[in-house]
């Protein structure tokens, strides 16, 4: 019990300790470390289009599904998740248009912050761009994550709200990110813990996302990523359903 | 002799634990279920400060009283004094006699294909599902079951009717659980025939109408969708927001395919609900409007809009819901919802008015308990939780009406439709 106490007490010291004796480094210089981290910038910008495979479980619901992701510069995305019992949950953009569709709410084109959100989100090699992306970064502490001292740092955005990134001091890797996520049934607080990095095409990222919002937690796995791939012309065009939606709203202009 | 005294001594001893109250285990079962009680609310409320209260203070002042509770009962009757205080339902404590009667000695996949509704007191039937043992059998709606097995539920109706805590569709629940039981087993049900003839069925049951639907960690579940139409009037009914993507592609294919149809009748009576969002996705095909809401779910951290997306065409004709006492959860969210909205006439009696989403688990002591964990708030402004939807055109079935063939409710909707033309 006494060892407990201890070790709380020496964990609850260490960010003050930090604070103490070496200032925090700038944002800008804990962004541009990420990036180099995890490949430079050189490695990055090798990298002209991505498909991602995995697995995605929520497990407190029991459920399973399989996960793939295309994405390629400079902002396009289709993304399909298939969970058993739920159906196929599709999302994508492509020359700005921002859509989903399911089985369950049907297709919809997304506007505003949650347009701007999925956009930051999309943009192939964000990382490395981070400074179009947002105009005011600052690194506001340091904190202690999983045994790790972490920089904590503001991201703020064009439009939308600010995102907390978390990063280790000794690996300069992104472990956590929190932020109110605009969605269209509201703003909801929403946390991304990231792990288990590892090394495709050049370019270091998490292989396991655990995503808490709402009540819900689920985790993704990723297990594959191919990089440069050639791609069919129509991957990132919009299915037929929101092709559709997209005619109805310019009649209605 | 001895054996005489000694059980003696035992009466005078249990005459002596019975006037000086509980016995030590029974004591720490009901603090043990206190504090479970307690701190559920406390952990998983949707508010921080449940119902506004100070519930430390609740704590502090409720312990002391469940210690000195002189039997199961005072112990009981404390613990719903706490819950009272929220003033919200959703929350309380059934005792362990009273959840049994609800849960029957039934269970099991097995169903004889009756649906019943308690109307008047007696257990009446009111459909029956097709090709099922009690259709083969001749059982006919408007019949009244008086008992299965030779248990009468005529005590079992009273008995669930006079506890204010029992809504009506756990009373539904209670009487259908009785008639089912394990796949191949017979049940022996005594009927009031049309002439009020006693009569008696054995029924060999069969698996449950529907296709058995997995999600995620919830028991498999039998799931109907059906759809057809009268005269040029569209007709859905399905028994649970589940299967997912069976139930909502039968439900886009019958709007499809219904664009010119004189109207559009969704049939949500006995249906308890399931999966919420099915409710915005089939409300899409109806709403034309952008950034229509059905209502807003409220958690602790955030709240969930309900949000319609309309799809690319959607009927614009009159759109009609059938309801009744067992309607609940999604049922009420979708009914209500599109009401508000004036979308929708609704037909029928009052839902269940159980909307939120509420869980179920049993105390140390053996009681049930039940709490929701988010309140839910229907596009009008209401709460649908402990009031239900109430229809715009109440309409009650009698058992005369299905004795002579008819829905009176279906009826009353099809002839809005038909004014409506």
């Amino acid at each position: 019990m006494n060892r407990r106490y201890l070790i709380t007490a020496l964990l609850a010291l260490a960010p003050f300790a930090l604070c103490q004796d070496e200032p925090l480094p700038k944002a800008e210089t804990i962004l541009d470390h990420y990036v180099e981290v995890t490949g430079g910038k050189a490695a990055y910008d090798k990298r002209t289009n991505e498909i991602a495979y995995g697995t995605l479980e929520f497990k407190a619901q029991g459920l399973k599904g399989a996960v793939t992701r295309y994405s390629a510069a400079p902002a396009q995305e289709y993304l399909v998740m298939e969970i058993e019992g739920v159906g196929k949950l599709e999302s994508g953009m492509d020359h700005g248009v921002v859509w989903e569709k399911n089985v369950m709410l049907g297709p919809r084109i997304k506007s505003g912050a949650e347009r701007a959100q999925s956009l930051r989100e999309g943009t192939f090699n964000a990382s490395v761009y981070w400074r179009d992306q947002y105009p005011k970064v600052e690194t506001t502490g340091a904190e202690m994550l999983d045994g790790e001292l972490c920089y904590k740092v503001v991201l703020t955005p064009k439009e939308g709200n600010p995102e907390t990134m978390y990063f280790q001091k000794k690996s300069g890797l992104a472990v956590k990110i929190t932020t109110v996520a605009v969605s269209q049934m509201g703003d909801i607080p929403f946390e991304v813990v990231s792990s288990d990095y590892k090394t495709f095409g050049g370019v270091s990222m998490p292989t396991k996302i655990t995503q808490k919002a709402g009540g819900q937690e689920f985790t993704i796995t990723i297990n594959d990523v191919k990089t440069n791939q050639p791609l069919p012309a129509d991957r990132f065009e919009p299915p037929a359903e929101i092709k559709a939606l997209l005619s109805k709203a310019a009649e209605k202009k | 002799m001895k054996n005489t005294r000694s059980l003696r001594k035992l009466a005078l001893l249990l005459l002596a634990a019975s006037l000086f109250g509980q016995t030590p285990a029974e004591k720490q079962s009901q603090i043990a279920s206190f504090e479970k009680v307690w701190t559920t609310i406390r952990d998983k409320h949707w508010q921080r400060n449940p119902g506004g209260l100070d519930w430390q203070a609740i704590h502090s002042e409720f312990l002391p009283r469940i210690e000195a509770a002189k039997s199961d009962e005072e112990a009981v009757a404390i613990m719903r004094e706490m819950l009272g205080r929220l003033k919200q339902t959703h929350f309380g404590i059934f005792p362990a006699a009273v959840y049994n009667d609800v849960e029957g000695e039934g269970g099991g996949d097995g169903s004889a294909g009756i649906d019943t509704r308690v109307l008047e007191g007696k257990a009446v039937v009111t459909d029956l599902d097709p090709g099922s043992p009690a259709e083969k059998a001749g059982v006919k709606p408007g019949w009244v079951v008086i008992s299965v097995n030779g248990k009468p539920l005529g005590p079992v109706i009273e008995k669930l009717k006079s506890d204010p805590e029992i809504h009506e569709l756990a009373l539904e629940r209670a009487v259908h659980s009785r008639l089912t039981g394990l796949v191949g087993s017979t049940i022996k049900v005594a009927f009031l025939d049309a002439a009020n003839t006693p009569v008696t069925r054995d029924l060999e049951l069969t698996t449950e109408r529907g296709q058995m639907a997995r999600f995620g960690n919830l028991p498999p579940m039998p799931v109907f969708f059906e759809s057809k139409k009268f005269g040029n009037t569209g007709y859905v009914r399905f028994n649970m927001f589940l299967d997912l993507v069976r139930v909502m592609s039968g439900f886009g294919t019958a709007v499809e395919n219904c664009m010119k149809c004189d109207g559009f009748i969704i049939d949500l009576r006995g249906n308890p609900g399931g999966i919420g969002g099915m409710a915005m996705g089939m409300a899409g095909w109806l709403v034309d409007k952008p950034d229509q809401r059905l209502g807003a779910m409220y958690l602790r951290d955030a709240t969930l809009n309900f949000v319609i997306n309309p799809r690319a065409e959607v009927f614009t004709g009159p759109v009609a819901i059938l309801v009744d006492g067992s309607s609940a959860s999604t049922s009420e969210i979708f009914a209500g919802g599109l009401k508000d909205l004036g979308r929708a006439r609704i037909f029928g009696t009052k839902t269940a008015a159980a909307a939120l989403p509420s869980i179920f688990e049993r105390l140390p002591n053996g009681d049930g308990f039940q709490y929701a964990t988010a309140n839910y708030i229907s596009e009008g402004g209401k709460a649908l939780e402990g009031i239900g939807v109430t229809p715009d055109v109440e309409v009650k079935l009698t058992r005369e009406g299905l004795l002579a063939g008819h829905d009176a409710v279906l009826d009353a909707a099809l002839e809005w439709i038909r004014k409506k033309k």
